[in-house]
């Protein structure tokens, strides 16, 4: 395991002087896709960007951890789209990504689920 | 909202629809970072709706698929398997994720007449959208982030006397044992109680160089600490005696 340097290794596990360390996320690559998310972003805090690489890390953990759930349903061991997709359409608050996993399934079928989601 | 890559094929073999222009994202129209045979695709989006929005490069429109699949294995057990399909998905969603998350903070900047995005609009932005639980632990890490880049760095060796202040946490009495079990004594009110996930184990914010300082700067604090334990007072020097400064923290 790479050992934090004498000064990274204060901060915050050595990603946040600029540098990436082996859990962090490129800030820049998140700032370019901030700036194309076609909203009309003109100006981007330098801080922005960090949050960020901590929120998409928590982020992936939880979409990871959901669909991992769906993978022991299905008494499986590997982690599959459609384990991504069942995670995707049974949580509320990721209904931004059901169009986007649901390339790979019947629409129907995910209209379906939406509406008994919505319902309940 | 004119997104690029409308037209061209999706990456995944098993969905051949192509245009799906309900989609919100740029890139997962086109995700080819380890198919070479699409290579040719990711230049043609030169020709495709390039005339007002530059050109942006497939792989740049994602999170390195290496760092992605590092935090997906942190939450599974070492025997679980991720397909390369899962793997692709949970990269788009990272991006849509991010810019869902964009458009509202930007939303927000602009309502308040600001030009810049800041780090509580995105904050705020992902408890407006839901992520509540994400909000507490962003802010700590903001915080923690801007203190360190306040402090200068020799002024953070030189905080070792405030920090070594045990009065308000240690409680009065006999507190032997409680005093031994004290690792990492640098920032006890940051003690990370939710899953950040850090690779580091142990005290990451312990580095073996800054023991020996420590121990300098640490006896006249020690022996001034007339409201901590008296066991601590006798033996600061004693108490990190036992923590050997060469081993590397792992």
């Amino acid at each position: 395991m790479r050992q934090p340097g004498r000064y990274s290794g204060l901060t915050m596990c050595g990603g946040i002087s600029g540098r990436t360390g082996p859990h962090s996320l490129p800030l820049a690559r998140i700032k370019k896709i901030m700036k194309n998310s076609g909203e009309d972003v003109k100006m981007i805090s330098g801080e922005a960007p960090i949050v960020f690489s901590k929120a998409c890390e928590m982020f992936i953990e939880e979409l990871t951890r959901r669909s991992w759930m769906t993978t022991l349903e299905g008494k499986r061991r590997t982690v599959h789209k459609d384990d991504v997709a069942s995670a995707v359409v049974a949580t509320g608050i990721f209904d931004f990504l059901v169009s986007l996993v649901s390339g790979s399934c019947c629409s129907e079928d995910i209209t379906l689920v939406e509406i008994e989601t919505l319902k309940s | 909202m004119e997104r690029m890559g409308g037209g061209l094929p999706r990456r995944h073999a098993n969905s051949p629809n192509p245009a799906n222009s309900n989609n919100s994202g740029d890139g997962h129209a086109v995700g080819n970072t380890s198919n070479p045979a699409n290579a040719t695709g990711s230049t043609g989006n030169n020709t495709a709706q390039s005339t007002h929005r530059p050109v942006v490069r497939v792989q740049d429109q994602h999170m390195p698929i290496a760092n992605v699949v590092r935090i997906m294995r942190r939450v599974l057990p070492p025997h679980a398997k991720i397909t390369e399909a899962a793997k692709e998905t949970v990269q788009e969603c990272v991006s849509e994720y991010i810019a869902f998350i964009t458009a509202e903070a930007n939303q927000r900047s602009q309502r308040e007449q600001r030009k810049t995005v800041s780090a509580e609009d995105i904050i705020w932005a992902m408890s407006k959208l839901g992520f509540e639980n994400y909000v507490d632990p962003l802010n700590v890490f903001l915080h923690r982030y801007r203190e360190s880049e306040n402090s200068d760095r020799s002024q953070f060796m030189k905080r070792e006397h405030p920090l070594m202040d045990y009065g308000p946490a240690v409680p009065s009495g006999p507190a032997g044992p409680q005093v031994a079990m004290m690792p990492p004594p640098l920032l006890p009110h940051f003690v990370p109680e939710f899953p950040l996930g850090f690779e580091q184990r142990g005290p990451p914010m312990l580095d073996p160089s800054m023991i020996e300082i420590f121990l300098d700067g640490g006896s006249s604090t020690g022996a001034a600490e007339g409201g901590s334990s008296s066991s601590f007072g006798a033996q600061d020097k004693n108490w990190l005696g036992g923590f050997d400064p060469s081993a590397q923290s792992k």
